[in-house]
């Protein structure tokens, strides 16, 4: 009986190419099981007895596995459904009735969908990316085999690991124009934010006591540099123009001999502003300050080059290049040397900086993801921004909508817009077809809009109707037209029921409305 | 010299396995892309005419062959709903 | 000697293909109901016309005739046909061997070829 279910194992292996169906298997089954007798003449009594039980359970048992993503979200919008009835029962207020009914509505038209699938177009790619199946063969060999821990350097298994992570710095660095000695792996963009912004600064504190920054960073670095602040260190928040932009002059006024860091992103998360960065690294170098750039949403997408833009530290994350998720790096410059404090203590690995076993299938799978951002550029590039004129164009053609973000100095995947007298959880709620965020990172029921949006001196109002559309590799020409149409139409419909849009179809300036209540 | 390059016949079905294999995924954007990339990539190398680098190239097709052979399974046998964008009755 | 146990398991495992994707193996009965009945040239020819629709958008309005030429009526250029010819497999469960494809250049090639193919249906 054992023997029989390995022998299955063994055929379904061997011929995986042929894994269509069933029937397949079992006809590839019964090759492999002549073939398994002809191996092992002493066996051949037993294993007839086998066969039968083995026959059942091939047919027994589905090798497909199946995730309902209908089911997950039933239950979410249940779970909503039944907190918000149970909380404001009585407090319902009109515009909630308002989008309920229209939500209501709007089911219609998806029924009127039939005959298509029912799992939501991705378009979110600035918070993840789906992994390459490329990467993920590169990975799966880690998960079966090539287990050694590579910093085991006293046998086979260790070696063989650690050669195939020394690959992947290689791709990483490669991408960069770094050299491999100079690439730190780390949990991910978030890790090496904080390692640079603590440790550059806990380094220099003795004599430096001043970090700049902007106010449009992720988060992690804004909350970093806050923390920072408890440590007796003084931070300045660039401010940014109305396309996102910072200003050069500020920056070099800015700048004082207690500056040891200067941190800014290369491509905005929410906006996909561009910022100058090779101006800035001149800047920086000039006035022998350090220059960190996160470059999580950038690496990779533009062409970046350390030495060229005179960048000293850069993040990196590895799920945003079709990547593993929890795994990233940090470029760390060699010379003129930048020293940091480890955030973690411990065996020294990562050139001390960051000690603690690498993750192998990670670091490989990322390695991978980074040779195919270099092999597939030119692809990428051409076909991202196809799809981004032809999704910026359908977009914009709504009446009172919005690109927000200087339109030249962007990268192409990322697309936000709002559109005026809408809201932009309603609108997200009626676009339940496609996976989306609005501008603002948080999707709860908070409603707190966003403080880029706000740095570019956008309103309340029209940074909560803003939708950031995010564009990849696997996106294609006609998930784009549906999200143009679907847009369209609903942004459209949901006017239809503000009594807002009424009113400025009647021509009357909003601004000079005098509001009561809250 | 002396190496010799994949025959016309050999190419044509280098092409039309890697087409095979793309259509094969069961995830409606790693098709696409397969057979995207694969009509790209033949496409534009068409009028190749140094025989190293046409060997280079088929043999880099061979690799994303395996590569497309073995994800082209995995993507089978872990499913999802088809995308609001497929049609499900003849998709394919 | 595992060399050899090898070159066996390969082998069998690349004819198993060629079995496994023809519908011969299921019962002789079936054959002669399949391929007699199923297949009339006028039918083959409106799938393959289908097919070919839906392949190409740009050929979706354009006349399609059995004469039509693949390469120089509709513009198909060798990997193109060689596409083509993946999606007419599949619309008929048939393996078109590669020398036999090289060959097809014409819709009316093709369409004579399936039907004179017992494994289409």
């Amino acid at each position: 009986m054992i023997r029989g279910t390995r022998g299955r194992l063994v055929g379904l292996f061997r011929s995986s190419a042929l894994l269509r169906n069933n029937s397949r298997i079992y006809n590839n089954y019964n090759r492999r099981r002549d073939v398994l007798v002809l191996k092992s003449l002493d066996h051949v009594r037993c294993y007839s007895a086998a066969v039968s039980a083995v026959k059942k359970l091939v047919d027994d048992v589905s090798l497909e596995i199946h995730t309902d993503i209908q089911a997950a979200a039933k239950e979410q919008s249940e779970v909503r459904n039944n907190a918000a009835s149970t909380s404001n029962k009585e407090s319902k207020t009109e515009s909630e009735a308002a989008i309920l009914s229209s939500s209501n509505a709007l089911k219609h038209a998806y029924q009127e969908n039939t005959g298509f699938g029912t799992r939501p177009i991705y378009l979110d790619m600035q918070a993840t990316t789906p992994t390459d199946p490329r990467v993920l063969d590169t990975m799966m060999k880690f998960f079966t085999g090539l287990y050694g821990n590579p910093h085991s350097n006293t046998h086979a298994y260790g070696w063989e690991t650690n050669k195939e992570i020394e690959k992947a710095r290689k791709h990483v660095a490669d991408l960069i124009n770094a050299d491999p000695k100079e690439i730190i792996f780390t949990s991910g963009a978030t890790e090496s934010n904080n390692t640079v912004v603590k440790g550059v600064a806990r380094f220099y504190k003795k004599t430096k006591n001043h970090i700049i920054t902007t106010r449009t960073e992720h988060k992690c670095v804004l909350e970093a540099a806050r923390s920072m602040m408890n440590e007796g260190f003084e931070i300045t928040f660039l401010s940014v123009d109305e396309n996102g932009l910072i200003d050069l002059e500020d920056l070099k006024k800015n700048i004082r001999p207690t500056t040891c860091l200067v941190s800014v992103m290369a491509v905005n998360n929410e906006i996909g502003v561009l910022q100058p960065i090779k101006e800035i690294g001149e800047i920086c170098r000039k006035n022998k300050v350090f220059f960190h750039t996160d470059a999580a949403q950038a690496y990779g997408k533009i062409p970046m080059d350390v030495n060229k833009m005179n960048i000293d530290l850069l993040s990196i994350s590895s799920h945003k290049i079709y990547g593993p998720k929890g795994i990233g790096a940090l470029y760390v410059r060699r010379r003129p040397r930048v020293r940091l404090e480890p955030l973690l203590s411990g065996g020294g690995q990562e050139r001390g900086l960051r000690s603690g076993t690498l993750a192998p299938p990670l670091v490989a799978g990322f390695g991978e993801a980074a040779r195919l951002m270099k092999q597939e550029y030119e692809s990428d590039h051409k076909h991202i921004t196809e799809l981004s004129d032809r999704l910026t164009k359908g977009l914009l053609s709504v009446e009172h909508a919005t690109l927000n973000g200087s339109p030249s100095h962007r990268y192409p995947g990322c697309v936000n817009v709002s559109f005026a007298y809408v809201e932009g959880e309603s609108l997200l709620m009626a676009l339940r077809d496609i996976a989306l965020s609005s501008g603002s990172a948080c999707t709860s029921a908070s409603l707190e809009p966003s403080y880029v949006l706000h740095a570019l001196g956008k309103d309340d109002a029209l940074a909560h109707s803003s939708i950031r559309f995010g564009i990849g590799r696997f996106t294609t020409n006609e998930e784009v037209d549906y999200v143009i149409k679907a847009i369209v139409e609903r942004v459209k419909y949901l006017r239809e029921l503000s009594p807002l849009w009424e009113m400025v179809q009647e021509g009357i300036d909003l601004d000079s409305i005098q509001w009561s209540g809250h | 010299m002396g190496a010799v390059g994949p025959t016309r016949i050999e190419v044509l079905h280098l092409y039309k396995q890697l087409i095979k294999n793309s259509r094969l995924f069961n995830d409606y954007n790693f098709r696409e892309f397969f057979l995207r990339r694969s009509r790209e990539s033949f496409k534009a190398n068409k009028h190749l005419n140094d025989s190293q680098a046409i060997i280079d190239c088929y043999n880099r097709g061979l690799e994303d062959l395996s590569v497309l052979k073995r994800q082209s399974i995995i993507s089978q046998l872990y499913t999802f709903d088809k995308l609001v964008v497929e049609p499900l009755k003849g998709s394919r | 000697m595992f060399k050899n146990i090898f070159r066996t398991t390969a082998s069998l495992a690349t004819r198993s293909v060629v079995i496994t994707t023809r519908p011969t193996y299921v019962a002789p009965s079936f054959i002669r109901l399949y391929s007699a009945s199923a297949l009339n040239k006028e039918d083959v020819t409106k799938r393959v016309v289908d097919v070919i629709r839906k392949f190409d958008k740009s050929l979706a309005n354009s006349q399609i005739e059995p004469k039509s030429l693949f390469h120089k009526d509709l513009g198909l250029d060798s990997l193109d046909t060689v596409e083509l010819l993946v999606a007419i497999e599949e619309e008929f469960d048939l393996q078109l061997p590669d020398k036999v494809a090289d060959e097809l250049k014409s819709v009316g090639e093709t369409v004579d070829y399936i039907i004179s193919n017992p494994e289409a249906n």
